[in-house]
């Protein structure tokens, strides 16, 4: 087993979509003449034969859950009712009269183009004729990272902890190494495949980094794992926000609840500050400059918390872990490790070794578990606040 | 910074000097290389050939009853539609250069003549801003393209009796057409959205090249240009990007205004500074050219880009200018109107 966590991508998973018919004959090959392509001949009914045959490669079995924005079946290859695939349609319908979502659009934008064991695969998309669109899924019959840690009957242990967080830490590296900020990750956005494998799920909230100087909306990560440079509104950010998030997953798999949990944004920050240390100047040049910055008043400075504060906060990680938490959690986004670094750190060669993922603790009801995952909407805390996040920001996106 | 290698035995160091290009410092969505622009949306020149001419065969009548400008002329009216709709709604460039890829990929599976041009150019607006996160609502862009393209003045000037009593319009006001129109769209794509551009790779060797800002802006411009040539379905963004910096710095007009509005000359500038710059390429030894383009020169050769491919979009380009002589923006809409109301195709 390599020490590293950080694997490259296999060639067959970036090559190579799984997909159906006249699709899969298509190979890549000489990069710079035009590949010869094994088109559909450019007919409106073979278009729609093609869907069809998409279509008809799978079963809908039973519905696995449902939401606002989709509704999730567990289906199956109708050639082979053992392999098992979650089609997520998406209610097109009822987001009729503004077209496609954004949270729908961004999904398929992004999975159709990301291929790494610890991301979410979308095998195929088709569309159904009441005008519907369903992603074929990769089926994660083991819920999510969320319902182990909240599962008081499941008990893990650091080298678990070690085995989770690398597995998330390649997928976030793979996104960011594609120019995809996530935006939204959180416990109940890792699913776990029946090996034991994280994948990264849920990209309705993803998008490309920005060109330098261009404009992004700040409102996006749920609450609780939302970099505090977001909750003072900037504008202008980087892989970094994913990070803090990581790390604030980091934090609630060891400490089995989450870390900083703000009731409100304004609560959440001041948390962030109480736990971590007060933003100044100092710590993090130009920080008075963000757009909802509060100052805070010279009785209240909280001094920047160092190492002997997440050793004393979480034993189990070990000094080296405390200090690959540390990096993640730096106020200062500019300080903050990116994934590259945190996949460098020792901490994952060091005692005790990562848990293999079969061995990893398991729990039963993961099925239901993704059918609410996949039904959710991004940015939203399980049926405790209906986050504005998903209302598009027209005067804030233009740019 | 590059590993340099023969270009004729390089095969092995090839990929490294493209993810260089492609990748650079700054970020673009995805990787290139693993796309499903390049593993789907790429097309030999035969193969669109094929498709068009299947198009052809399929409805004869409707291709001799309303007959249609030059592709490339009615991509130039397309293109400054786009741009006027573009410019009410202060779009991003990025937005309307992927609203022309989507248009150039749903001609590929539809035949213009079965489709409502106008409804296919506002759906791929909307729907390429909502892509390039610059997204604008719907009713407002409805609203918008309604305004740009009402439809019934073509009829009176074309057919003064039916106009009083069919009342026509290009785009509905019922905004669920966009909507349905948005589902065919992305169904005709395989939900494969992402587009990959030149602009980022040109910004890239920016740095490399040392271009000045004007030879950037003039790149730019071509790139721009090229949205009306079918060479985004049929080259990687890198190489319209190395074509659009040899035509900006071996060509140089003297002002980006003169070049659009009269691009006969430079077409025929580029065609002989092309073969003279090629003809270099082969010929380092020679006297060669000033120092400037020998720079060009040099780092084409070592670098792995691929120069036939290169001096093919070159000579697109050439022929794009010579064509657009004959461009006329009223021919086009007459042209297009008339296919409209004859097909009913607004409804």
């Amino acid at each position: 087993m390599t020490v590293s966590p950080l694997v490259p991508p296999s060639p067959s998973a970036v090559a190579h979509r799984k997909s159906a018919g006249s699709e899969t004959a298509r190979t890549t090959q000489g990069n710079e003449s035009p590949l010869q392509q094994v088109q559909p001949v450019a007919d409106r009914e073979i278009t729609e034969q093609l869907n069809d045959e998409v279509r008809h490669k799978y079963i809908k079995a039973k519905k696995l859950g449902e939401g606002t924005y989709a509704v999730v079946y567990l289906g199956h290859l109708r050639t082979d009712p053992s392999s098992f695939v979650a089609i997520k349609k998406i209610k097109v319908n009822t987001e009729y009269k503004d077209g496609l979502s954004m949270d729908a659009i961004r999904e398929v934008k992004y999975l159709q183009e990301l291929r790494h064991p610890n991301i979410i695969a979308l095998h195929d998309v088709f569309s159904s004729k009441d005008q519907n669109l369903n992603l074929v899924l990769e089926y994660l019959p083991r819920g999510d990272l969320e319902m182990l840690i909240k599962d008081s009957n499941v008990h893990y242990g650091v080298a678990d902890v070690k085995a989770w967080m690398a597995m998330l830490a390649r997928g976030v590296w793979f996104c960011h190494e594609n120019f995809v900020l996530h935006r939204d990750i959180k416990p109940n956005n890792l699913l776990i495949a029946s090996d034991g494998e994280v994948k990264l799920a849920d990209f309705g909230l993803a998008r490309s980094f920005a060109d330098p100087y261009l404009n992004m909306t700040h409102q996006v990560i749920t609450r609780w794992y939302r970099p505090p440079e977001l909750l003072y509104g900037a504008r202008q950010y980087s892989g970094a926000v994913d990070i803090w998030s990581v790390g604030m997953v980091f934090a609630e798999l060891l400490l089995r609840v989450p870390f900083v949990a703000g009731n409100s944004d304004l609560d959440q920050i001041t948390k962030i500050c109480e736990a971590f240390g007060t933003p100044t100047e100092e710590n993090w040049p130009s920080v008075s400059k963000l757009p909802n910055y509060i100052p805070t008043d010279g009785n209240h400075l909280v001094p920047l918390q160092g190492r002997d504060f997440f050793l004393r906060h979480f034993p189990t990680a070990g000094p080296v872990g405390a200090d690959l938490l540390m990096s993640m959690c730096a106020l200062d986004p500019r300080k903050r490790s990116t994934a590259y670094q945190a996949l460098q750190h020792s901490w994952w060669s060091t005692e005790p070794r990562p848990t293999n993922k079969e061995d990893l603790p398991r729990k039963s009801g993961g099925t239901k578990k993704m059918g609410d995952d996949l039904t959710r909407r991004g940015g939203e805390l399980d049926d405790q606040f209906k986050n504005a996040a998903r209302q598009l920001d027209f005067a804030a996106m233009k740019g | 910074m590059l590993i340099r290698c023969n270009p004729l035995t390089a095969s092995s160091c090839q990929d490294e000097h493209r993810f260089d290009l492609n990748l650079g410092k700054s970020g673009m969505a995805a990787n290139y290389w693993a796309s499903t622009q390049r593993r789907h949306w790429l097309f030999t020149r035969e193969r669109l050939a094929a498709i068009r001419e299947s198009f052809r065969e399929k409805d004869k009548v409707a291709h001799s009853q309303f007959p249609l400008p030059d592709q490339r002329l009615l991509n130039i009216y397309f293109s400054q539609q786009l741009n006027k709709l573009g410019k009410r709604m202060s779009t991003r460039q990025q937005a309307l250069a992927t609203a022309q890829v989507y248009i150039k990929r749903y001609y590929t599976k539809n035949e213009i003549r079965s489709t409502n041009p106008y409804l296919v150019l506002t759906t791929a607006f909307y729907l390429a801003c909502k892509m390039e996160e610059c997204p604008q609502h719907i009713r407002f862009v409805v609203t918008e393209a309604r305004s740009l393209w009402p439809g019934r003045q073509i009829l009176t000037t074309t057919n003064p009796f039916a106009a009083a009593h069919v009342p026509s319009e290009f785009i509905a006001p019922d905004i669920s057409k966009i909507g349905e129109c948005e589902f065919s769209l992305i169904s005709e794509m395989h939900s494969q959205l992402i587009v990959h551009h030149p602009y980022r790779s040109l910004s890239d060797l920016q740095a490399e090249l040392t271009l000045t800002s004007d030879e950037v802006a003039l790149a730019w411009s071509v790139i721009n240009d090229h949205y009306l040539t079918d060479l985004p379905l049929l080259y990687p963004p890198h190489v319209i990007a190395i074509m659009a910096i040899i035509v900006a710095v071996v060509f140089k007009p003297s002002s980006q205004t003169a070049f659009h509005s009269s691009p006969a000359p430079i077409a025929g500038a580029m065609r002989e500074g092309g073969i003279n710059i090629f003809a270099a390429l082969g010929d380092k030894g020679g006297a060669g050219p000033p120092p400037r383009i020998q720079k060009l020169i040099t780092w084409l050769a070592e670098s792995e880009v691929d120069i036939k491919a290169v001096i093919e979009c070159t000579q697109e380009l050439v022929s794009l200018y010579e064509v657009w002589e004959q461009y006329s923006e009223k021919n086009s809409k007459e042209l297009l109107g008339r296919m409209i109301k004859g097909k009913s195709l607004d409804k």
